[in-house]
Formats: C-alpha cells, structure tokens, sequence
C-alpha cells in the first residue's frame, strides 16, 4: 500500500505547529464540546414528542465531530461535574449513553409533573440531583440515607419516570416518557443501516444519504442518524475526494 | 533529523531523544517490502509469533497444525532482497510433534536453547533447540490457551499456564513440580502475562470478564481485579460491576516499560490500565473489532515517543497510538485472518501471522537517496550491481 503523504510524527512537525497556532483547539476545549452538543441538540425533532422530551443526544454522535475520542470524553465529564449535563443509560446498549442539559431537563420533568401529586417528591429530588450528584443509578442506601427519602418518596419517583427500575433495591436515572423515543430511535437506525445495505456497493456517500427521502421507519432527521451510525461505528467512514464515504459493516 | 543529530552533537539534547525520534518514524512508516519476505512453511494458519530477547535474531513460530518452525531474520546476504529462512522445523513427521493446533510458543527469556511450546493437545512441552526434543512435558485436563515465562525473573523459572480449567496454574521449570494454583477466576483463563517490571506479578484474563492481577508470593488470592469503571458502581448494570470488559477478555499486553497494562475484549473494547493501582485510564480507542474465540496476541512498540499499539483486527493489523487512542493507520496486506503479531523492537518492524498461513515482514520505508547521489552511481560505472552503502568498503578499487 503506498502511502501519498507519509505519516509524521509530532516532534517532527516543529515548523507546521508554530504557523497554525491560531487554529489550535487546547485553548476552547470544553467550549468546543458544548457547541456541538448544542448543534446536534437543533437535530433533535422537538415537535415529534409534543415538546415533552428535553433535546436527547446520544455520547457516542460526538465522536463523529471530533476526532480524539478520549478528550471527548474527558471535556463530557467535565461538563457533568460541573452539573451542565446530565448522562443517561439507555436500556438497549451497555455504551450507548444518552446526554441532556440538566436545565433543559429540569423544565421539561416539571412542566411534566405540573398538576401531579407527585411534583413535590419530584422537585426535591431534582434540587438534590442537578448542582451535585453525577451518577447514572441509584440505589436504596443512598437515597435513604445520603439523600434522605422515604420508600413511598421513592415508589413516586418511579410512578413519575425520573427512576427506571434496575435491580432489586437499585435505579436508574431515566428521561421520562423517553420509551417513545427509544422505539423510534431504534427502529430508525436499522432503517438507516438497511439503506446503507441495501445501495450499490453496500456503500453511499454521506452527502446523498443525508438527502434520500425519509421512510416512515425514520421519525428523526436523516442527519441525527448519520451522527449516530458514524460515531457508533456502525459503518465504516473512509474519506474520498467527493467526501466521507460510508460502508455498511458486518 | 539533521536538526536533531546536531542537537545531540553540540549537548544540547539527551541522545536518547534522536532514537526515539527515528525510531517514531520508521515505525510511522511500515509498509510490504518486497525485498523482505519469510519462509513459507506451515501448512495451516499461524497462531502465535515469538522474537528472542537476547539477539533478536531468531523467531518461533507455532501453526493450527502442530508444527513449530524456527527462522533467522538477520540479513547477512549483502543484498537488500532476502528471505528469513526456516532454519529447523519440528514437523508432523517428527516423533514428538503436538498432535493439535499449538497456542502459544515462546523462546526461554535468557538464551536460545530451550523454548516451550503449548497446544490444544492438552500438553505443554519443554524443548531443547539442539536436538528437537522435549525435556519436559506437562499434562493438563483441558486445552491449554496461553503460557507464558517472566522475562525479568532471575529467582524462579515458573511458566504461569491458562487452560479451560479457571485455576490458572504455575509449573516450575526447576523442579517440574506444579502445585502452585491460583484461584479466583470462574471461566476458562484464555491469556497470562508476567509483568515486564516485576518478578512476582502475574495478569490474567478469563471468560468470566474479568482480569485479575496475582503476586504468587502471597498465598492468600488475587491482588485486585481490573474494573472498567473504577468502583462507580452506578455505571453498570449489577452483574457487570468489577469487570474489565462486557464480554470475553482474550489479549492482555504489558508495556514495555511494565507500568501500562492493555486488555482486549470480545465488546469490541480496548483498554489501558494503570498496572499499580489497577486504574482505567479512560483512553478511548473506539471500536477495536475483536472475534477471537481463542486469545488474541497483540503487541506494544519499544523506545518510540509515543508507543503505538498493534493489534490484530480482522485480516489488518491496526496501529493505535497508545495514550491518545488515535487509529493512526491499518495495515493491509494478509488475505485472511490476522491471529497475531510481533514487534521487533531493535529493526522497528512487526511481523504478523495470520490463517492465510503468511508471516508478512513490515519494515520501515527507507529515505530516498538523494538526487546527486544518483548521478555519481552513474558516472561511475552502469556495471556495477546496486549495492547498498553500508556494505560498500571503501579500501578496494575497481581497477583490477
């Protein structure tokens, strides 16, 4: 395999990193993270739900942003700890992680809660989970003895969608009425994998994906499912000189 | 590069840093040459490749069909075309070859006359280089996966064994005993590796997800096991808290300098561990396809500046750089399966085996020699054949 351009090492490239400081990104990192989190949240189909899900994003559809994966990782952790966001488990897949504004996600539960009786329970727990606790489940010794409710407090915050049930005696934290769009969301990436299959080659360019008219399999916007597959690496992303060329993978 | 040998000329920087610079980018440049080629001699795929620490001159190989062959990789024909030749083989026509596929082999860490060889036969065998015959050989109850030696150890000469069975068990060369068991594993232990740094600790990897880190003077049991989430327990659903990966674990590498230990799994997951406190470090080197039933043999690069990580993925190898978990490149080339590589750390180049029953040579792109050197080749005689610089001397004359 001939290589055009051979690979250099950094300590090699003295030169080329001295003229292009000014496009150095270690300087904005965080900020970085943020702005594409907010670009792929304008992906999300608010309208779909009945604006009653906070925009969603998957962790992994960042990775098809950005190119180091572990500094993505890194900024996203940071982001938790400093309560902006919050990460969720989705049920399907042990790595697919779902990310959310903690203040996006605070007003859609309370606009959804407005008028329950378990509101109070609900704003409580949120008052303890936002600025704090970064964790992905909870289980009994916590939230009895850290967080200080009561088993009936608890049985209201699974009745209200804020806990998925885990194990015996743990949760998880949850989106509620997020099955919907766990369905959707689903079924939409196998429709858009079949397409991928199913063209000439097995492969398509991403430009003509992104443009293919949409089935009634997928409920999203073509885009967020081509974020999705690419940083999940589902299909292989190869760049060609008429763009990124994407191949179906066993 | 005539920046760097200045530096170290006139003191300015440590000699050490202009190897590692060349050494960065002749293995940023491995490519097929096809100047470089090994004998063809295993009749089935390839499982397991191992280089000799003291010369680096000789290497083992173990194939799906028992044979052991040994080859030489120096050059010393005074062309650039060579073939590593296969100087013994212990053939299916010998008396003592193993009867199935053979896992793993592996030189004795401090001369070339001894190596130990195990297989799917339920056997593992000592051999004596001279003669091709086993001075030893031990019996086990299920298929061994994996052995390995301490390449540092001076004090004891235990080859740590993993087989079906989750015991992971010690046989000593001494004496031939091996009553010494390890026990903590609940699932098949499909790799064992000794750490590079120290004498007495043992990694091993298992079916049951989990990898745990043994010092085998201690008679009580593992020293900790490796957890992905390093103790946050809400990550995880409950049965995959304290493991180190959500499936199979089947490679384990230490680097070199022992202080990084490297686990691959059947999750399509690569990770990096901080050997001394057991930490996941959080590099995330995406999606590294793994669907070994069997372990997988990777490999970590010696005295570079940043090491990369070459592991077998599908019928490529991929190169990863180690503590940025960049794919940095694929190498292609072998036509079926990749089961397993071997860097030479002296050379810069990686050999690979693989089920196509190649062993591919990656060697680093040499420098073009420059324009002017051309002409004077020229000028002094189209007869004369391209040799090398290196072995042109520079005291006999052409008029004769």
């Amino acid at each position: 395999m001939s290589r055009k351009r051979a690979l250099i090492a950094d300590t090699f490239c003295l030169t080329k990193r001295r003229r292009c400081a000014a496009d150095s990104e270690t300087a904005d990192g965080a900020a970085d993270v943020r702005s594409s989190l907010q670009y792929l949240m304008t992906l999300f189909s608010r309208k779909l739900f009945n604006d009653s899900l906070p925009p969603v994003v998957l962790k992994h559809q960042l990775y098809s942003l950005h190119n180091d994966k572990t500094l993505v990782d890194k900024q996203v952790n940071e982001l938790r700890e400093n309560g902006e966001l919050l990460m969720f488990q989705l049920g399907f897949d042990s790595e697919a992680f779902a990310l959310v504004f903690a203040e996006d996600y605070r007003t859609k539960v309370l606009q959804g809660e407005a008028g329950r009786e378990t509101l109070g329970t609900v704003e409580k727990f949120l008052a303890k989970l936002i600025p704090g606790c970064s964790d992905l489940s909870f289980n009994k010794e916590k939230m009895l003895n850290e967080f200080l409710f009561t088993d009936r407090e608890i049985t209201q915050l699974v009745k209200s969608g804020v806990f998925t049930v885990r194990d015996a005696g743990s949760w998880w934290l949850s989106i509620p009425n997020s099955g919907k769009f766990i369905k959707y969301f689903i079924k939409g990436r196998k429709a858009v994998l079949g397409m991928v299959k199913k063209s000439r080659y097995g492969e398509i360019l991403r430009t003509e994906l992104e443009e293919r008219r949409t089935t009634s399999q997928v409920q999203f916007q073509m885009k967020y499912h081509v974020h999705d597959i690419m940083g999940a690496e589902l299909v292989e992303c190869i760049k060609t000189t008429s763009g990124t060329l994407l191949r179906y993978v066993d | 590069m005539l920046s760097f040998l200045y530096a170290r000329q006139s003191g300015v920087d440590d000699p050490v840093r202009l190897r590692r610079a060349e050494s960065t980018r002749r293995v940023l440049s491995l490519e097929l040459n096809h100047n470089r080629d090994v004998d063809r001699i295993h009749g089935n795929g390839i499982n397991t490749l191992d280089i000799e620490v003291i010369d680096g001159r000789y290497m083992l190989s173990g194939g799906s069909d028992g044979v052991i062959v040994i080859y030489d990789l120096e050059n010393n024909s005074k062309k650039p075309q060579y073939t590593c030749k296969a100087i013994c083989t212990v053939g299916r026509s010998s008396r003592h070859v193993h009867k199935f596929s053979v896992e793993t082999v592996q030189w004795y860490p401090h001369d070339t006359g001894m190596f130990v060889s195990s297989s799917f036969d339920k056997t593992m065998k000592v051999w004596d280089t001279e003669t091709l015959k086993p001075a030893e050989e031990f019996q086990f109850d299920g298929n061994v996966y994996c052995h390995h030696m301490s390449p540092v150890a001076r004090k004891h000469s235990l080859v740590a064994v993993g087989t079906k069975d989750p015991k992971v068990q010690l046989c000593d060369l001494k004496s031939g005993s091996r009553i010494h068991i390890l026990q903590g594993h609940r699932g098949e232990i499909l790799s064992v590796r000794w750490s590079p740094r120290y004498d007495h600790i043992l990694a091993t990897a298992s079916t049951d997800s989990r990898v745990r880190i043994w010092d085998v003077r201690r008679a009580s049991g593992s020293l900790f096991t490796l957890d992905q989430h390093n103790g946050d327990k809400s990550k995880a659903s409950s049965e995959a808290v304290n493991t180190a990966h959500n499936g199979r674990v089947n490679g384990l590498c230490f680097t070199a300098d022992g202080l990084h230990l490297l686990t691959t799994g059947t999750d399509d997951r690569m990770r990096l561990w901080n050997s001394a406190t057991g930490e996941n470090t959080l590099v995330n080197y995406g999606k590294v396809v793994n669907e070994s039933r069997k372990g997988l043999k990777f490999t970590v690069s010696r005295g570079c500046s940043p090491e990369f990580v070459f592991v077998p993925c599908g019928s490529a190898v991929a190169v990863y750089g180690l503590h940025s978990g960049e794919l940095i490149t694929m190498l292609r080339g072998h036509y079926n399966n990749v089961d397993c590589c071997e860097f030479h750390p002296d050379y810069q180049e990686l050999y690979s085996g693989g089920k196509d029953c190649n062993i591919l040579a990656w060697v680093p792109v040499l420098r073009q020699p420059d324009i002017e050197d051309d002409e004077t080749n020229s000028k002094r005689g189209g007869t004369q054949a391209a040799i090398n610089p290196a072995f042109e001397d520079a005291w006999s004359s052409d008029e004769d």
